[in-house]
């Protein structure tokens, strides 16, 4: 284990009382809590961590913080790993796997390094240009070649293996960012009483007063921060949330946010996510998101020992760690110099302030005086030395002279933009500010407010000020009062600035979006060829694409444009962020619904009973129904469904049928009400009696058929389809509540109240006998056909029973509470086994209305009118309805509409297909010689044969006729026969016997 | 055999009661329900035959409100569901109560087995529920008797809260039960594990 050189001997934020491991590229490190894997392998002297997408480029770390575009590594191992995971804002745990990304067969030595000498072919636009011809070569050759050569990191390919969550939270103030700013909004609007969620994305609070270590209040920073924190917890109604990223801005007051609950730990914790996805609702927000330094684009400036001034400023005050030994400075604005004073503080040698402005300013000045420090005033770097690490920079002086200056460490600063992505994600234009040269938020989404550097307001004391007084206003915005400490003591940093975006006259490559490999060339490449709007130059270059999102590039590039096309900054535009700020793992998003659990499953009353059984389910909406009950010795579903059918045909059966919707409707209008919603007429139904009714949608197309039960004179029991139980439901509330609010009605789901049983077969009515209580007369006369009523079973169970029938078999529906549903069919099948009684599924059932020619979906398929599917006797003339108007428009007249008949094959031996198209027997398969499909098919037990059910043109008259059933896409070609779509007892004698 | 009575089956087959010091799980199996909405013209009528008969005034905002060995939860416009402990023996059925109680003000319908009922108690029952309902529980936005209709976890549900503990019940339809539980425990899960 190496030994941490490069740790300096007190200072950070780290636990220097523990040492962890960890590995990179299989070396073994170690570090302290409190590091990230960037700061631990700084420590550690390791400054080479990546190569560049393109060209292969040794990279190293240039940020300290979520802006990083080049640390990009492979965390963890296996199922767990993680690409394209920022080195900056990983926080290193005991046993911490990482491997470098985009380099092979090492980091150090990478044969795809000759891609910088191809650099000509890599410009901008290479996808478009160099790979253009023949296509067909893109899939097989270009593309993969591409991805092998240029990319990020791996995905693991293998299924996430974590476990997500996602939650909501409400509060009166959410403050985005705990830095200087954020702190004291939480502060002040914590201690208004308001509920406040303050929520960072960093694992320390603090933000740059940590990073600059400045003291507040007469104390360091870190101790005044915790201080902070102190008091933050003893407020209720605040919540700090660290690790935590507000990744997008939605309406109303809502935040997407990302919290890393265990990525910090080497295993999440029994019963904890990994991450979880925060929905926050706020009445008011504090954008306190702090600024991004942007670097000068020079030559060479990507190599590796090339950082950000303030990542310095970072590594050193808040991570204890020298990321250098002999450092140049080189920047355009005053903010930077104090880089300077934290380097020398630190012990590290800086050979120079290279200011690119003509003329030092006092705040410059006094900082090179008290550390006597070079300062060469209007500098600029040209070019940089070495090979994996920076080992000088060529500088050219603002006499013009070249000045060569050994170091390994160049920290850069072209000034700071402000984090104002969250403030774009409606659709905020940013303004350009000339004084501060930098983008500003516009208009801002309704109820939030920028402060600190977010707002363009820079330096410490401004910052603690404005986050106080936005605090302050957020929580009177919402209805609490004031509550204000005074000011917190702090001294401003300058922050003059000149703009210098990049240095003219650069000899190495210098690049703009370091992640994406854009470099100056590439932009005036872009020029040249037209692309000069910025979403333009974005999609032609690639610019400010992939993790980083240009962060650290996007004003640069832009900035570098406008010079280019002589324009200003604001004439030029500039790209408006989207969600998310950063990336989000899918599986946040998914949460606990993945898998089985995507969505919910609804259990009927009969699942306990028929898993026992060994059923084989499928799913109908979100319902888990039984299909068929397989049985020891049957060898396919076919054989188990055939004796399904013969049972019922001969016997008894049972089927589960509790899934389809069940509506109660009640008042002294109920009868009127379901005239209206009903094709056909419920005013003469006698109470006792069952209908089975059509609903037409308001354009006469059908909707949803079923059974309606009068259980009194003002009482009905209206059945649905399973699969439009709720369509219906909605349906009949919004005919209620919008078109009749005038009717005494009143209706309310009943379809989980009730487990209810078809009891189907010749045997039906005498396993019933044995379960009905004595006093109700289940006989042909006491109970016909279509009756219904309330009775009691099993000893004085409330119950309901319908003679109803969907096989065409003598049958009847049985309802019991829920509970008892399971009981039930236990003793139902207990009482029929005299009977040879069986259960059965959803193919049974499916086949048993097909030889009855019922319709069901295939049928009741949004394009069919009642007439259409044979059902036009039915359609009242003698009350209005809904659809009745639309329902009588010509189109839906014609006599050539496809009708409902049925088919046979004219061999028996062979199958139908349901999709099947018909066409006459010699016509030529073609759009115009098509005269309808096959809807549904079935083996029909009862036949022998295949059966089916279609839609034909003028169907019902042409019974007899042989027609080809014709299914180019499964070679189909089949001779059936139309005929009358009923199979089976087409008088209906068994229904009523 | 038409006189063995049935056994009642749980809606809760899958799943464990939760008792840790800051959170408990458990499930109402023991409660008769109706639903009843007012005839037109009749809500007034309605609320005063409730007065007398329970000496609660039946409430006009999602409230919930208790009354003496019954409930009233409210559930829509002059809707409401009453919710009672269904006793032991042959039990309270709160649907042939309020029928003879409301003939002519209001129709009842049975709903004791249509909707499964889970309770959820403690410090932490506000952060689990956070992790499915996208409603608002803090006790200033959310009263002590409130009442929600929403969804949790893409499940339809009925929240009302009974106590300041916080206490609160949900009602779901009967065949979300395991998928329902399913989604609590885990979200549950980190605070009652104690490895």
């Amino acid at each position: 284990m190496s030994s941490q050189r490069y740790r300096l001997a007190s200072g950070g934020s780290i636990d220097r009382t523990r040492t962890l491991q960890f590995f990179f590229d299989g070396h073994t490190y170690s570090g302290h809590p409190g590091d990230t894997l960037a700061s631990a392998l700084l420590a550690n002297g390791v400054t080479l961590t990546g190569r560049s997408f393109k060209y292969h480029r040794p990279r190293g770390i240039l940020s300290a913080g979520s802006e990083e575009p080049n640390a990009l590594v492979e965390l963890r191992t296996g199922a767990k790993r993680e690409a394209n995971t920022k080195a900056t804002t990983t926080e290193i745990y005991d046993g911490l796997e990482a491997a470098s990304q985009n380099r092979w067969p090492s980091l150090n030595f990478d044969v795809m390094a000759i891609n910088s000498l191809l650099s000509p072919v890599f410009v901008a636009g290479f996808y478009y240009k160099t790979f253009m011809w023949p296509a067909a070569l893109w899939e097989k050759l270009y593309e993969p070649a591409i991805r092998r050569a240029a990319g990020l990191g791996r995905a693991s390919e293998k299924a996430d293996p974590d476990i997500y969550e996602k939650a909501t939270a409400f509060c009166d103030v959410l403050i985005i960012g705990g830095g200087p700013a954020g702190l004291t909004a939480a502060l002040n609007a914590g201690r208004s009483g308001a509920r406040v969620i303050l929520a960072d994305e960093q694992f320390g609070l603090g933000g740059r007063s940590v990073d600059d270590g400045s003291p507040i209040d007469g104390k360091p920073a870190a101790q005044w921060i915790t201080l902070a924190e102190t008091e933050l917890a003893t407020l209720k109604d605040v919540r700090v949330m660290r690790r935590t990223t507000v990744f997008g801005t939605y309406d109303t007051g809502t935040y997407g946010a990302i919290e890393r609950v265990s990525d910090h730990l080497a295993a999440t914790p029994q019963g904890q996510p990994r991450q979880r996805l925060w929905r926050f609702i706020a009445k008011q927000a504090v954008l306190a998101s702090g600024a991004t330094e942007r670097p000068i684009v020079f030559g060479g400036n990507d190599r590796p020992g090339v950082m950000l001034a303030g990542a310095v400023r970072t590594y050193i005050n808040r991570y204890g760690v020298a990321p250098g030994q002999k450092a140049v400075v080189f920047a355009n604005n005053d903010y930077a110099a104090t880089t300077v004073t934290a380097l020398d503080r630190a012990g590290i040698e800086v050979v120079a302030l290279i200011d690119s402005r003509p003329t030092p300013s006092d705040f410059v000045r006094d900082i090179v005086s008290a550390t006597e420090t070079r300062l060469i005033s209007g500098g600029v770097i040209t070019d940089t030395t070495g090979k994996k690490r920076v080992s000088g920079v060529i500088v050219r002086s603002g006499d013009g002279d070249t000045i060569n200056l050994d170091c390994d460490l160049v920290a850069i600063s072209g000034g700071w933009n402000p984090n104002i992505q969250l403030t774009t994600h409606l659709n905020g234009k940013p303004h350009w500010n000339e004084a501060l040269a930098t983008f500003i938020a516009g208009t801002l989404p309704p109820g939030m407010t920028t402060a600190g550097a977010a707002a363009g307001t820079f330096g410490l004391k401004t910052c603690l000020d404005g986050g106080a007084a936005a605090g302050t206003t957020a929580a009177v915005a919402t209805g609490f009062k004031s509550a204000a400490a005074p000011a917190v003591k702090a001294e401003n940093e300058s922050c003059e600035i000149t703009p210098l975006w990049r240095v003219p006259g650069s000899k190495g490559k210098a690049f703009v979006d370091q992640q994406n490999d854009v470099t100056v060339p590439d932009i005036e490449l872009a020029e040249r060829e037209g692309f000069r709007a910025v979403e333009h130059l974005k999609r032609y270059t690639t610019l400010g694409m992939a993790t980083d999102q240009g962060k650290t590039a996007n004003i640069n590039a832009l900035a570098i444009m406008a010079e280019l096309t002589h324009k200003t900054i604001p004439q030029t535009g500039m790209t408006i962020a989207r969600p998310p700020y950063t990336p989000v793992a899918l599986g946040a998003f998914a949460g606990h619904h993945r898998a089985k659990e995507f969505k919910p499953a609804r259990l009927p009353p009969s699942y306990a009973w028929s898993k026992e059984q060994g059923a084989v389910f499928v799913e109908t909406g979100l319902w888990l129904r039984p299909s068929y009950f397989p049985r020891a010795g049957e060898e396919d579903w076919l054989e188990s469904v055939t004796r399904e059918v013969n049972t019922v045909r001969n016997a008894v059966g049972i089927c589960d049928v509790s899934t389809l919707g069940k509506i109660d409707v009640q008042g002294t209008d109920a009868a009127t009400f379901l005239d209206r919603i009903y094709m056909n007429g419920f005013k003469t139904l006698a109470v006792g009696r069952a209908r089975y009714g059509g609903m037409l949608r308001e354009d006469g197309i059908l909707m949803d058929d079923g059974t309606v039960a009068r259980l009194g004179e003002n009482h009905f029991f209206v059945t649905t389809t399973t699969a439009n139980a709720v369509k219906v439901s909605q349906h009949m509330e919004f005919c209620h509540q919008w078109l009749w609010p005038e009717l005494d009605v009143q209706m309310i789901s009943a379809t989980e109240q009730w487990a209810q049983y078809a009891v189907a077969g010749p045997k039906s009515r005498d396993l019933l006998r044995k379960i009905v209580d004595a006093a109700f007369d289940i006989s042909d006369k006491g109970f016909a056909y279509m009756q219904a009523g309330e009775i009691t079973v099993c000893g004085g169970i409330k119950a309901r029973l319908f003679r109803l029938s969907f096989s065409g078999e003598r049958a009847y529906e049985i309802g019991v509470p829920a509970r008892f549903g399971d009981a039930l069919i236990r003793r139902l099948m207990d009482a029929g086994q005299e009977f040879g009684v069986c259960a059965y599924g959803t193919e049974a059932l499916g086949v048993m209305r097909i030889e009855k020619g019922h319709i069901s979906g295939p049928e009741l398929n949004g394009t069919t009118t009642a007439r259409d599917v044979g059902l036009g006797g039915m359609v009242s003339t003698k009350k209005d309805f809904i659809g009745r108007v639309l329902g009588h428009r010509p189109g839906l007249l014609e006599t050539d509409r496809p009708s409902l008949v049925g088919l046979r094959p004219v061999d028996k031996q062979d199958r139908l297909k349901s999709g099947a198209h018909f066409i006459a027997r010699d016509a030529e398969p073609s759009a115009a010689s098509d005269d309808g499909y096959m809807t549904s098919v079935a083996f029909s037990p009862s036949c022998g044969h295949w059966i089916g059910l279609g839609l034909l043109k003028r169907g019902p008259a042409r019974f007899g006729e042989i027609l080809r059933s014709y299914d180019p896409i499964r070679g189909e070609n089949t001779l059936v026969q139309v005929v009358a779509p009923c199979f089976v007892d087409a008088e209906g004698g068994r229904l009523r016997g | 055999m038409a006189d063995q009575a049935l056994a009642a089956y749980s809606a809760f087959t899958n799943w464990t009661p939760v008792k840790s010091p800051t959170l408990t799980i458990g499930v109402r199996e023991d409660l008769t329900m109706a639903s009843f909405a007012a005839a037109k013209g009749k809500a007034d009528a309605l609320k005063a035959a409730i007065l007398k008969a329970y000496g609660v005034e039946l409430p006009s905002s999602p409230e919930r409100i208790q009354g003496r060995d019954i409930a009233f939860v409210w559930y829509g416009p002059d809707q409401w569901l009453a919710v009672a402990g269904r006793g032991s023996g042959a039990g309270r059925d709160i649907e042939m109560e309020l029928k003879p109680l409301l003939a002519g003000l209001a129709s009842v319908v049975d709903q004791s087995d249509g909707r499964a009922v889970v309770q959820i108690s403690g410090p932490r029952a506000r952060d689990v529920l956070a992790k499915g309902l996208p409603i608002d529980l803090h006790p200033r936005a959310f009263k002590a008797n409130g009442v929600a209709i929403t969804h949790a976890s893409h499940i339809g549900v009925i929240l009302w809260q009974t106590d300041a503990a916080p206490t609160y019940e949900i009602a779901l339809f009967r065949s979300f039960s395991d998928s329902f539980t399913h989604w609590l425990l885990e979200a549950a899960a980190e605070y009652t594990n104690h490895a």
